[in-house]
């Protein structure tokens, strides 16, 4: 096992790292930009190295300095967290050839599976269905018009090397279709450099399901169930949830099978989370793998009883996985609450300042309550980086029950000095919408002011 | 250390020139590649859709189709040579091609040198340079050890041009002597016969180690026209030398099969059997992974003016690995880069020439131009060729070079010295090298950088190539020298003078300009193939593979213990 692994990335992950690789015996190594050094969370390293300026793209963000502080702390491994460098096979790639164990799949892999089209060939190839479309880029405006014929109208005009929605637009017919596409391909190539346009049916509404796999470098894999993830603004998850309250247990089983049989059909190695796309008709379609550990990990850490991050740290170190897929029962509910230094009431603008009170309650019941943070009473929250300030994570047998934790504990937890999104989830949490289990990602069930009017279909 | 600490190299082409440049440079690089585009497919055309027609009315392939076949699925050729005898008449015939088809071809997971005789012109027949684009393709095998296949369709010499293509050193028997050498250095050789097969073609499978014959095909010292009484005895080539006789009686060749389709799939099963290719093993636990800035930006980065210049840095971001590189001596020598990158996750060592101006180490505080050689960028090439051999690391010498320092000093320095020691180097060397000529490859330093005369494995031209002696400005100051000044300007005060001198010196230019035009250079068989700049990483790949692909013919020492090292650590400062 490794002795020392440098954790390159700050703030409630690192943490969340360091406590894993205490567990295991490994000595965890923090960076921090100059903006963070003073940042309580960074007692939790045996040793922290000073690498850069406030802005990550000359801290966080550089592949060699994190690279350096690895090797002149004398490091073996380095996990990358989430976002940063997390999926960016070249960091992955530097660090391999330094000699440093990284703790995610194969750079080959990461890129493979972060390009829309060649991971869309793998997951078909590997037997997940994926959202009706052109399957590659259309050479000119009637081959759009027959690929919308076949695959069925409203589509979605989309960017193949775009992202962020930018390069997008919706037709209804093929009237639209052919005014939308020479607009399209010309916004795609002035965004993204590169104008090729593909298309997809467009889906309304739809919920975001993901299942979380685990594989090592032997062809072993399990899934840890999947999570529910439809809570969200602009993209940005809010709650999350598993089980899935839209799935039945034997749908259940068989997505997890399939994407489990996936990842492993593209040699992925570590944590990572296949996301799809569930239909109206229940139709559940492929849309990308993050290639990653990530931030509503807990979830099912709490139904399953398995600590993601200690077996992402062990598959690295090239252990075999000890887990049979029958050894993992998933028990109870679980469900994850954001909480970010953002006023849900002026359209949810960061707002960076001084925690002058800074309280979760213990366990109220019915269910188990977790908190994952890293911060502490008086802490700075500093303007640079994500506005999350802790995750608030409740257990209980049912869901109700489980609602009714989170509820009580959100009610009795005391932050001050900055707004919180706290009302938001109360609200939402609270709401018959999601009480019943019947939302998508159209609106955000019990907050209708909120402006979550992108497509579903990304 | 005994780690490669490859870094990451180059910046997003918008920091690295303005989108006008970028878009100009885009816009002259399409004008010449549609231009090399078109060239290709008239070469590739053969003699045209109604020599297609005759094979295909014989149900024969033509030797693209069979190429296609041949190949594995979704792979493309490597083609060489495609240029060899461009513009060149034979009378009233030209022979695109030189008639003959040489590539890298993959063929159940191995790389191969595929050498098929083109049955839409001439029915395959030699021309002058047809033997020498053959024995070029057996050599680059050779030195590969790359499995050959022949795909033999040749009606023998095309006899109007006998005297150039028969009697030399280089000439058609020296084909045979070729196939003798491969087969003494155990590479294997694989033949498909599939039509006429007279004299020089019918001698062309035989030292092969496994021979298919169609049943059309026949393989004959001499044609039935030349025997007498063959007439009477109602004899034809075929039944003199089919595959009845050569199969079943001679034992000239192995097995009889119905048609070419057939042949094609023996062959590739003939493949299967030989050992799978080691590149896998050499990868050192690596994968194969894109460059991190699109090879595509290629384009964009080179003006067409070879004067002006860009950042040799942001060439090789564009060709290895994730960008990631290993410079070696990077305060030594600035005029050269020479470094270690992957490509496919498999080490290659390069050279590359830096443009614009550096600082000049004998006069501080001074600058002088680089794409010239000085003394210590020949010494750090010289070390890292001898290195590089003696690690086994394949090495590729890009050129964009105007030739050595020249004057007082150059020669003070020992220029000539330090250039001996790395053309010997280059000379002895036993490791792959590859050679792309960029933009220009001029004089001593065309030489000094692995050209041509040095025997590459490969040497590549792109579009914007000008090889020659010197630049056509070089040579009209050294034609006119005695009317110039001190500054090379014209001393005449005579405006008609002048003017004669002018259109003189112009002249020269022009006659030396259309000398350095690629397709001449590839007509003549002085550079092997001429790519788009966007390709160059393509072929990279194939450099790695196929230098990697057989084991057990070569050095190749685990990167742990590379000489590299020691230079490296050597060039440290010490405090």
């Amino acid at each position: 096992m490794f002795q020392r692994l440098l954790v390159a990335n700050r703030g409630e992950v690192a943490v969340r790292i360091a406590r894993a690789c205490r567990e295991l015996g490994i000595a965890p190594v923090g960076v921090a930009s100059s903006a963070d050094l003073a940042g309580s969370w960074t007692r939790a390293f045996d040793e922290v190295v000073c690498i850069g300026p406030p802005a990550a793209s000359a801290s966080y963000l550089s592949a060699e300095r994190l690279v350096q502080a690895a090797l002149q702390t004398h490091c073996s491994a380095v996990h990358p967290g989430w976002g940063f460098l997390a999926e960016n096979p070249r960091f992955a790639a530097l660090c391999a050839q330094h000699g440093l164990a990284f703790v995610g799949p194969r750079p080959g892999v990461m890129a493979l599976m972060g390009a829309k089209t060649p991971a869309k060939a793998a997951m078909r190839a590997a037997g997940l269905e994926l959202i009706p479309g052109s399957d590659g880029p259309l050479s000119d405006v009637d081959a759009a018009a027959r690929s919308a014929r076949e695959v069925g109208y409203p589509v979605l005009l989309k960017a193949v090397y775009g992202g962020g929605g930018r390069g997008m637009r919706r037709c209804a017919d093929e009237v639209e279709l052919r005014a939308a596409f020479a607009a399209a391909a010309a916004e795609a190539e002035a965004a993204f450099g590169r104008g090729d346009v593909y298309l997809e049916r467009y889906l309304v509404g739809g919920r975001h399901v993901e299942v979380q796999v685990l594989c090592d470098s032997y062809g072993n894999g399990v899934h840890l169930g999947e999570r529910e993830c439809s809570v969200q603004r602009k993209h940005q998850k809010l709650i999350e949830e598993s089980p899935s309250p839209a799935l039945t247990g034997a749908e259940r089983a068989e997505l997890g099978q399939r994407a489990v049989r996936a990842a492993l059909a593209v040699g992925y190695e570590g944590a990572g989370t296949i996301e799809f796309l569930r239909a109206d008709d229940g139709r559940l379609f492929f849309m990308e793998m993050n290639t990653r550990l990530q931030v509503e990990h807990p979830v099912s850490e709490l139904v399953t009883g398995v600590d993601i991050v200690a077996w992402q740290l062990r598959i690295a170190a090239r252990q075999a996985l000890g887990l049979t897929q029958d050894a993992v029962r998933a028990r109870g509910h679980a469900i994850e609450c954001r909480i970010n230094a953002e006023d849900p009431e002026r359209n949810f603008q960061p707002a960076p300042g001084r925690l002058s009170a800074f309280e979760f309650p213990p366990a109220l019941g019915p269910g188990t309550l977790r908190v994952d943070t890293h911060l502490a009473p008086g802490d700075e929250v500093p303007p640079h980086y994500d506005s999350l300030l802790a995750k608030v994570i409740a257990w209980a047998d049912t869901r109700e029950r489980c609602i009714e934790t989170l509820l009580s504990a959100l009610r009795a937890t005391r932050i001050a000095g900055v707004p919180t999104t706290v009302p938001l989830h109360l609200a939402v949490l609270d709401s018959p919408e999601f009480r019943s289990g019947r939302y998508d990602t159209a609106a955000i069930p019990g907050w209708p002011l909120a402006r979550a009017a992108l497509p579903a279909a990304r | 250390m005994a780690k490669v600490p490859l870094v990451p190299i180059g910046r997003p082409l918008d920091a690295c020139l303005s989108e006008s440049e970028a878009e100009r440079n885009r816009g002259r690089a399409v004008e010449r590649e549609r231009t090399l585009a078109e060239r290709r497919a008239a070469v590739q055309r053969g003699w045209g859709d109604e020599y297609v027609g005759r094979v295909h009315e014989k149900d024969k392939l033509t030797t693209r189709e069979r190429l296609e076949r041949l190949k594995d699925p979704g792979t493309r050729l490597f083609e060489v040579g495609t240029f060899v005898n461009w513009g060149r008449k034979f009378g009233k015939q030209e022979s695109p091609a030189a008639g003959v088809i040489t590539a890298f071809a993959r063929v159940e997971g191995r790389w191969t040198m595929v050498i098929a005789n083109d049955n839409t012109v001439a029915s395959g027949a030699w021309w002058p340079l047809t033997p020498e684009k053959i024995e070029r393709a057996q050599e680059m095998a050779r030195r590969l050890a790359l499995p050959v296949i022949y795909l033999v369709d040749c009606s023998g010499l095309y006899l109007p041009e006998q005297s150039h293509s028969f009697p030399g050193r280089t000439g058609a028997g020296h084909i045979f002597k070729k196939n003798a050498l491969l087969s003494s250095a155990g590479v294997p050789q694989i033949a498909g016969v599939f039509g006429d097969c007279i004299a020089g073609g019918g001698y062309m499978p035989i030292i092969s180690d496994r021979v298919f014959m169609t049943e059309q095909a026949y393989m004959v010292i001499a044609g039935a026209a030349l025997i007498k009484g063959a007439k009477a005895q109602h004899l034809s080539s075929l039944s003199i030398g089919g595959p009845e006789v050569h199969v079943a009686q001679s034992g000239c060749a192995d097995e009889r099969v119905p048609d070419d389709v057939h042949a094609l799939e023996l062959i590739r099963r003939e493949v299967r059997k030989l050992a799978s290719g080691a590149a896998d093993f050499y990868r050192h636990g690596a994968e194969a992974l894109a460059p991190h800035f699109a090879p595509g930006e290629l384009t964009a980065l080179f003006p067409d003016d070879h004067r002006h210049a860009y950042e040799a840095e942001e060439v090789l971001a564009r060709l290895v690995d994730q960008s990631l590189f290993w410079e070696l001596h990077p305060a030594r020598g600035r005029e050269m880069i020479v470094g270690v990158g992957r490509v496919n996750g498999l080490y290659l060592g390069f050279v590359a020439n830096r443009q614009g101006l550096i600082d000049d180490p004998e006069h501080h505080g001074q600058k002088k131009p680089a794409g010239i050689l000085y003394q210590e960028g020949i010494a750090k090439v010289a070390a890292f060729s001898r290195a590089c051999d003696a690690d086994g690391i394949p090495i590729v010498w890009l050129q964009d070079i105007s030739g050595f320092d020249i004057g007082v000093e150059a020669e003070r320095l020992g220029l000539l010295g330090y250039g001996s020691s790395l053309i010997y180097a280059n000379s002895t060397n036993t490791v792959p090298m590859f050679t792309v000529l960029l933009r220009k490859a001029s004089g001593a330093g065309y030489y000094a950088l692995a050209g041509m005369p040095y025997e590459p494995v490969v040497q590549l031209s792109t579009p914007l190539t000008r090889l020659s002696v010197m630049e056509g400005r070089t040579l009209a100051i050294a034609s006119y020298n005695t009317k110039l000044d001190d500054d090379f300007e014209i001393a005449a005060r005579d405006p008609e003078e002048r003017a004669k001198i002018e259109q003189g010196m112009r002249a020269v230019e022009q006659r030396i300009e259309g000398d350095m035009d690629p397709y001449r250079a590839a007509a003549q068989m002085d550079t092997d193939e001429i790519v788009a700049v966007g390709e160059l990483r393509a072929w990279l790949e194939l450099f790695a593979e196929t230098a990697y692909q057989a084991s057990g013919i070569r050095r190749v020492k685990n990167p742990r213990i590379w000489s590299l090292h020691d230079l490296a650590l050597l060039a440290r400062e010490r405090g």
